[in-house]
């Protein structure tokens, strides 16, 4: 465990919690309001990272798990409040989060190469035309609101959020550190050999789906009644699954760190450029386009690539 | 006279899907890429056969052969920006290359959506159809331009099948979906086949854009969903598996004229999907798939 | 100890292990020998539960292991030491063992106590003691060879089987290993060696099973597998018979192939060492090698598949800026190993790719003199590549190769897995070829009988450098002795 405190990016992750612990006392309410949503993008960003950097599977639609779960949440507060509070439904959120991960991930652990990424793509394909088809109940493609708020105030919110990702981001952190994170990298590297090792890899990867599922499924929750909405722009849509991705990436996968930086870093990107409107989209997929061109290590990657060498 | 309607409609439907199709198996069966820009490049082309006509004022026919040498451009520029570097690239470990040239394209073709909304608003646009009017069968009034889309699609089809199974060249592209090593042995580089084959994926991806902008029309908010059906299609049909696609296409297609017809337009897309899903639990190398 | 009877195991149609049975005590060290295509790995692995098996009843102390997942096996106690060294490359060498003794548990967060002694002290043992917080790709070959043993025997199994164990090691390094291996076997452990040739091993197994086409051919000690007459077939073939011509009969001014001290690198594995030969045109020449001594690699830097340092001329140019496709189309066409066929394809299809250069009535020409060659594959025109029996692929495959017009034909291994009927037809229609066309012929085969008798010239290759040439008379009592 030793290993864990001494490592560089454990300081790092206490650097940027001590800065964004610091922060509210000089951001508007704006900017708090932005990083808020800045640390729910970075829990769904970290619970990808420990999947696909660690376990090896290639998730590509994280948003059926955060769609999962912000929609059950949603639904669930904006039927039944107020005879069942939020709270409640945060945590069926995420309950079912973790219900369509096993689901999902039962027959895609069985395959092989593209196909399990091919399933998980499929898998938020459904779930966006689920939620527009059956409008009734999702609130199509305008969304759904929610009766229930977390808090009107600003601060509040922020703290919030910054508690989750910061309490989520210790645990994932520790996880990826821990004995059971170093056999989670060798089933994601060498499937073989990690059974010839002695471990039963498909139960591995299946707890490892669990866990990703519930982060991201409970992290959609809450940002369900932060926002007081819920839409499949937010939630569900490929491009926010992809933007998930690219925050990893950016970040420096296998790091979880770097996929909080990442998500922060992104978030910030999309405001700066926001004046520029419609291009704002635009520029900040050709920025990701070249990170993964010619940055595939991502920020982190680089910083421990130079220490390495 | 609903059943014909269903009939023609589905088949016009589904030939549409199975050209798209057909290229997206096409990549990936020989290149090995899920091209996710491939709505992209089908709307590209499309905006840029009505832009022609619309700025240039050029007649249908030279509007369409415009936006067909977009989509061949596009197709390239897919290949030599988001598929190429990261084949070649040594910092990436071979077994996330999969994951990051999905990513590169899915990004590209955002970009080229981002593009043409940009550039010529979201609003749906409709390409000059060449061929105009109404036409009674069966005792259905369909527009002229729903038989000429079936006919083309199926002409161009006819004519891959005749370019992969009867030419040189074409054999040499099928030799390479199945072995590239043993098509470099033989003296064939792999460079000049993966240029062959991107063309000829942008002028089938360029040619389903068009068709599709003259059918029912196209906008910047297509590109997703076409990606998707496409991409659907071909899981459904087997990936690699140009028949499997040929046949999931007819498949989906109708499944989704008949659901528009006898339950509702607003659930179109549901059966297909239900049919996914059971697919990638029972079966999930899909119809047909080899690979 | 180890008890295997009956195994067998079977893929789709083909079967690469045949009814093997034998035991295994504590405390001693077999040898499981046996050319490529033998079934040893695949009989290695299913006793591991990597394959499963298709019959027949793997014993561990008594208790049936055949059937159980991997994971289950291993936690019975059995280690294996794979052929590619796999390590986690992220980790340090210390973390790479420890992984290897933690338990297979969801909740295990720390890795308690004494697994840090513990990986310490297998790590000295192994020689690891000085790099244990070295990442593997700063290590050495040998190093990494280490790094398999010491996760192989973390936690003291019963009984522990390497693939390959002395691979790409120097001559001092298999000593070490050796030794290594020795200490195991004292401490009473079960060791199970797979390789391809019983010399390299002998110094340290107590015995020795012979294994071809999947089957047992011979037990018992070192020198006596290697005096039995059904090995000796196996592996050298019975008389050989030759047609040598001296070199000085062929006229070229300088050798068509020139290969000067060529190496080729496979990550840290040494897979070829200074390596050099000579074709000259019109040449029949043999390399001769078992499996793992570098003919594949030798050719495939020559046809421009691998990178290589060194020098390989072709009439004189030099070949390294030429691209593969560009090399093939120049004159040098390879035969592969793995046959490289168009599966889906017809045996008429697969000709006329061959053929791809060549214009129509040439094509047709080239065709008629192949079937002519290979009487079987004119009756088989129209039929899938991929339903042929081997032996029709193979010549599939050397026919696809002529229709290319090669000036140098290179061969790899063409009587790999076949029947020896077939190799008799193979070995005509080779005469054939040397009797009628002066094409320059380049084969690797570790089937003596079949590389000897048209061979004007042969070189041995061993462990990733030439070790004899000379004419193919001279092979038996020159060569022979160290290549059993």
């Amino acid at each position: 465990m030793r290993a864990v405190f001494t490592s560089r990016l454990f300081w790092i992750g206490i650097a940027t919690l001590v800065a964004g612990a610091l922060l509210p006392l000089f951001a508007s309410g704006y900017v708090l309001g932005l990083l808020t949503v800045a640390c729910y993008t970075a829990v769904f960003a970290m619970s990808w990272d420990l999947l696909f950097g660690f376990a090896g599977e290639v998730n590509f639609g994280p948003t059926f798990l955060i769609g999962l779960g912000a929609y059950t949440a949603g639904i669930l507060d904006a039927r039944l409040s107020p005879q069942v509070s939020m709270w409640l439904c945060v945590a069926a959120g995420a309950a079912a989060a973790v219900i369509g991960g096993v689901l999902l991930a039962l027959p895609a652990l069985r395959l092989r190469g593209p196909y399990f990424g091919l399933t998980t793509l499929v898998a938020v394909l459904m779930l966006q035309n689920f939620v527009v088809v059956f409008a009734g109940l999702t609130g199509g493609e305008i969304g759904l609101s929610v009766p229930d708020v977390m808090s009107v105030d600003a601060h509040a919110n922020y703290w919030i959020a910054f508690g989750f990702m910061a309490l989520s981001g210790a645990i994932l952190f520790g996880l990826s550190r821990s004995a059971v994170g170093l056999i989670l990298q060798a089933s994601g590297q060498d499937t073989v050999q990690a059974g010839a090792l002695g471990f039963n890899v498909v139960k591995h990867k299946l707890a490892a789906f669990i866990v990703s599922a519930f982060f991201s499924g409970l992290a959609g929750a809450l940002m369900v009644f932060y926002m007081g909405t819920a839409s499949v722009g937010t939630f569900v849509d490929i491009s926010v699954g992809v933007q998930v991705i690219i925050a990893a990436v950016l970040g420096g996968r296998r790091t979880v760190i770097g996929a909080a930086l990442g998500a922060i870093f992104l978030i910030g990107m999309g405001e700066l450029l926001r004046p520029l409107g419609e291009m704002a989209t635009l520029i900040v997929s050709v920025i990701a386009l070249l990170v993964i061109l010619f940055f595939p290590d991502g920020f982190l990657g680089i910083l421990r690539g130079r220490a390495r060498s | 006279m609903l059943f014909w309607q269903i009939l023609i409609d589905g088949f016009a439907i589904s030939a549409l899907y199975a050209l798209g199709a057909t290229g997206f198996t096409l990549i990936f069966g020989v290149s090995g890429v899920l091209n996710l820009s491939h709505g992209a490049i089908m709307v590209g082309a499309a905006v840029a056969a009505w832009a022609a006509a619309g700025l240039l004022h050029v007649d249908a026919y030279v509007a369409a052969l415009i936006g067909i040498a977009v989509g061949i451009g596009l197709a390239f520029a897919t290949y030599f920006i988001a598929v190429r570097p990261i084949q070649q690239s040594r910092r990436i470990a071979e077994s996330e290359r999969e994951i990051f040239i999905l990513t590169a394209t899915l990004l590209w073709g955002i970009i080229i959506q981002e593009l043409v909304a940009y550039l010529y608003t979201n609003n749906a646009k409709t390409v000059l159809p060449i061929v105009e009017g109404v036409v009674t069968v069966l005792g259905v009034r369909t527009p002229t331009n729903e038989f000429f889309t079936a006919v083309v699609c199926w002409v161009v089809i006819g004519l891959l099948w005749l370019l992969v199974n009867r030419t040189r060249r074409g054999k040499a592209v099928l030799a390479a979906s199945m072995n590239p090593r043993g098509v470099t042995l033989l003296g064939i580089e792999l460079s000049g086949i993966y240029l062959t084959v991107w063309a000829v994926y942008g002028l089938l991806a360029g040619i389903a854009g068009i068709l599709l902008g003259m059918f029912l029309g196209v906008s910047s908010y297509s590109v997703g969903p076409l990606t998707a059906s496409a991409f659907s299609i071909v899981v459904l049909g087997g990936l690699g598996s140009v028949s499997g696609s040929l046949i999931a296409a007819y498949v989906v297609g109708y499944l989704e004229t008949m659901t528009a017809y006898m339950l509702s337009p607003a659930y179109r897309t549901i059966p297909a999907l239900l049919l996914l899903i059971v697919v990638m639990y029972v079966r999930p190398q899909g119809l047909f798939g080899r690979r | 100890m180890l008890e295997v009877s009956g195994l067998t195991k079977r893929f789709g149609g083909l079967v690469a292990v045949k009814g093997l049975s034998f035991a295994l005590r504590g405390g001693e060290i077999l040898g499981l020998i046996g050319p490529n295509g033998s079934g040893k790995s695949t009989a290695m692995k299913s006793i591991l539960g990597v394959e499963l098996p298709s019959e027949g009843s793997v014993k561990l102390d008594g208790i049936e292991l055949a059937g159980l997942p991997a994971y289950r096996i291993a936690r019975h106690g059995v280690g294996l030491v794979f052929q590619h060294s796999r390590p986690l490359n992220r980790q340090s060498v210390l973390e790479n063992i420890k992984i290897a003794l933690l338990p297979d548990r969801l909740t295990q967060l720390v890795a308690g106590k004494h697994a840090d002694a513990q990986a310490r002290s297998i790590a000295e043992r192994v020689g690891l003691g000085a790099v244990l917080d070295r990442k593997p790709p700063t290590l050495p070959f040998a190093d990494l060879r280490r790094l398999e043993l010491a996760k192989a025997i973390a936690r003291h199994p019963k009984l522990v089987m390497i693939d390959e164990p002395f691979a790409g090691l120097t001559m001092s390094e298999v000593a070490v290993f050796s030794d290594l291996i020795r200490e195991f076997r004292n401490e009473g452990r079960a060791v199970l060696l797979v390789d391809h040739n019983v010399k390299g091993v002998a110094a340290l197994v107590d015995r020795v099973l012979a294994m071809y086409l999947g089957e047992k051919i011979a037990e018992g000690s070192a020198d006596e597998v290697m005096r039995d007459e059904t090995v000796r077939r196996v592996y050298l073939g019975g008389a050989l018979g030759t047609a040598a011509r001296p070199e000085t009969a062929f006229h070229d001014a300088v050798p068509l192939l020139e290969v000067e001290g060529a190496g080729v690198v496979y990550g840290k594995a040494l897979a070829l060492q200074d390596v050099s030969l000579h074709v000259h045109e019109g040449e029949f020449v043999s390399v001769v090698g078992l499996n793992g001594a570098g003919k594949t690699t030798l050719f495939n830097a020559i046809s421009g598949l691998v990178p290589y340092t060194g020098s390989i001329r072709w009439a004189g140019d030099a070949l390294r800026a030429r691209s593969a496709a560009a090399i093939a189309c120049g004159g040098i066409v390879q035969c592969a190993e793995t046959r490289e066929l168009f599966g889906d394809m017809s045996v008429r299809e697969n000709l006329d790719l061959g053929g791809n250069a060549l214009a129509d009535e040439e094509r047709r020409q080239r065709l008629d003199w192949l079937f002519e060659l290979f009487p079987i594959l004119r009756s088989r025109q129209a039929q899938m590549a991929r339903t042929l029996s081997g032996g029709e692929q193979q010549m599939l495959a050397i026919a696809r190769a002529l229709m290319m017009k090669p000036r140098l034909l290179i061969l790899d291994e063409p009587t790999l897995g076949l029947a020896p009927v077939i190799l008799e037809t193979l070995s005509q229609a080779l005469e054939k070829l040397r009797a009628t066309t002066t094409i320059s012929v380049l084969l690797g085969e570790q089937n003596v009988t079949f590389a000897l008798p048209h061979a004007d010239r042969v070189y041995v290759l061993d462990h990733a450098r030439i070790v004899w040439e000379g004419s193919p008379d001279r092979f038996e009592e020159e060569a022979a002795a160290t290549y059993l």
